[in-house]
């Protein structure tokens, strides 16, 4: 874990959240949710389908508001989008008649921002290993192509926190793997505080420096568990390692355990 | 007129078009991996010019033996050649003269262009107003479909009352035409917007002006263009309606004035003009959409 600071930079203290919806009225998305997440953390969050893991991140990242408790970024209560933390949206979410590196550049274009395009934006498609690909348009990328311009959009403001909805959700197991660990090198070099919701528990102990456990709805948090695996992590070592193991199952005891909640 | 059922028929269309995006989505790759599939739709493609022209040399070999062994008499229906030389008539001629197409030709042409460019206009900034406000909406949306449930024809006389019979009231027709289509179709594509990417734009603080041109504009755009290619015709059909209300010139005055002394092959010509026009239209904003819109079939994987 990180050493550079005890303060936590999101803070998540009682957060409850119901929703209206015409077909089955009241519906109770999160309970009491309480959460602290450091500089330079890595946190993912697991949880059944519809446990609210996703509406916790929407609410986060302004998108949602939250009916109770107190939520905090880097010590400014959030009180809709910031324009401040970078969102990585399921299935990347690139808008198709902009080009790769016009995408990328998007966060620099809008909320008042008319920022020239440095080289920062090279450098980050260089990074993602999309250097070539700039000027493509996002269909003629492979899925997992997409998702990594994803990315780089989300890392365009240079953001301290990264908030990730199931990025990699609509990918196959392989490439999917290939994008956990591109993932931890972009983590290692840069240090983002990241949350990841996902609902793969070997995606979550792969990434995480800490795996967070929801229960199905009203989500509540039901284990808070650090992973003391040494980064940097690979497929190949990372089960057999003697925690690995452990942690797995205790996971999938706590998901089970849920009502109708099957999982991966 | 009865196009209430087309315009609005024009959305399902749209959206069938975006199903048959959706279930392709590997389309590259699988253009690759099965070139007998690419071949299939390019046979498919030269079938199509095939089947077309051979579906004209029916219709001209039908209308031949019509005339010929049917002895449909010319007033009815004149002579393939009658009405060939009724077009030689019009067209090989001093673009200058009276007696062309071409005069006539340009006004129609040039006061549909302008009822088209005010009607689209009209038609997508309401239609972005109302995509935009709900107060607006519903302000709005009953009159549209009052308007559009009004048939046109019915209000020219009133128009030319208003406008006069100068090219006032045709651009006014026009545009009138021209109007819902477009408003209706930019709505809802407006509308149609995924939630996701004005999620992305809230995520970033974007203004709604810059989610509205960089998002939801895009977004609609081949809505907007199924509008525009109704709207191109309807525009057509509006100055020449407004021309056989009464006017000077133009392609609707060439139709009633040949009628008047019974030249029916001058009509059928002047029909013959005024369909090639309108295929030279729709192919027209058909290649603009492709050159716009060239995210296309792909794009909304």
């Amino acid at each position: 874990m990180n050493t550079r600071s005890t303060r936590p930079l999101i803070d998540i203290e009682n957060a409850s959240k119901t929703y209206v919806t015409a077909s089955s009225g009241q519906v109770h998305a999160l309970e009491r949710v309480n959460l602290a997440i450091l500089e330079g953390e890595f946190v993912c969050v697991v949880g059944p389908s519809g446990c609210g893991k996703s509406t916790l991140l929407r609410m986060l990242a302004g998108l949602d508001e939250c009916d109770g408790g107190r939520l905090t970024l880097a010590g400014r209560e959030v009180e809709g989008p910031s324009g401040e933390v970078g969102v990585v949206f399921q299935a990347a979410n690139l808008l198709p008649w902009l080009t790769v590196r016009e995408n990328v550049r998007l966060p620099l274009r809008v909320g008042g921002r008319h920022e020239p395009a440095d080289t920062r934006i090279d450098d980050l498609l260089a990074m993602a290993g999309l250097g070539d690909f700039g000027g493509r348009y996002p269909y003629e990328l492979s899925g997992g192509m997409q998702q990594r311009a994803g990315i780089c959009r989300a890392l365009a403001r240079n953001p301290q926190i990264l908030l990730m909805d199931e990025p990699f959700g609509a990918l196959d197991a392989l490439t999917r793997e290939r994008m956990n660990i591109e993932l931890q090198r972009i983590w290692q070099s840069n240090r983002k505080t990241i949350m990841l919701i996902t609902h793969s528990i070997s995606e979550a102990i792969f990434l995480a420096d800490r795996v967070v456990v929801m229960s199905a709805r009203p989500g509540r948090i039901l284990a808070d568990l650090p992973v003391p695996i040494p980064r940097p992590r690979s497929f190949d070592t990372i089960v057999s390692h003697e925690r690995y193991a452990g942690l797995a199952s205790a996971i999938r005891g706590l998901l089970n355990a849920q009502e109708g909640a099957p999982n991966d | 007129m009865t196009n209430t059922g087309t315009q609005v028929g024009a959305d399902p269309a749209t959206l069938l078009d975006q199903t048959e995006m959706s279930l392709d989505p590997e389309a590259p790759e699988a253009a690759d991996a099965a070139p007998s599939t690419r071949r299939r739709r390019n046979r498919y493609t030269v079938d199509g010019s095939v089947i077309a022209g051979f579906g004209l040399i029916v219709l001209i070999a039908g209308w031949i033996s019509a005339v010929r062994f049917m002895h449909v008499p010319a007033y009815i229906l004149p002579a393939p050649e009658a009405v060939l030389r009724a077009l030689w008539a019009g067209l090989a001629v001093n673009p200058a003269s009276p007696q062309g197409y071409y005069l006539p030709l340009w006004s129609t042409l040039s006061n549909a262009a302008a009822g088209f460019a005010i009607g689209t206009g009209m038609g997508l900034l309401l239609g972005s107003l109302m995509a935009e406000s709900r107060m607006v909406e519903k302000l709005l949306m009953p009159y549209a479909f009052a308007l559009q449930s009004l048939p046109k024809v019915a209000i020219a006389p009133l128009i030319v009352i208003w406008f006069g019979f100068g090219d006032g009231s045709k651009v006014a027709i026009a545009a009138l035409l021209a109007f819902f289509p477009v408003l209706i179709n930019s709505f809802t594509g407006l509308r149609s917007t995924e939630p996701e990417r004005i999620d992305l734009m809230r995520s970033l603080s974007a203004t709604r002006f810059e989610t509205y041109r960089i998002v939801k504009l895009p977004n609609a755009a081949p809505f907007i263009f199924a509008g525009l290619d109704m709207a191109v015709v309807y525009a057509l059909l509006g100055a020449i309606v407004a021309e056989f209300l009464g006017a000077q010139q133009g392609m609707g005055v060439v139709i009633t004035q040949a009628q008047a002394v019974s030249d029916v092959a001058g009509v059928f010509a002047a029909l013959v003009i005024l369909g090639a026009l309108g295929i030279v239209l729709h192919t027209s904003i058909r290649r603009l959409e492709h050159r716009v819109v060239h995210w296309g079939r792909r794009g909304k994987q």
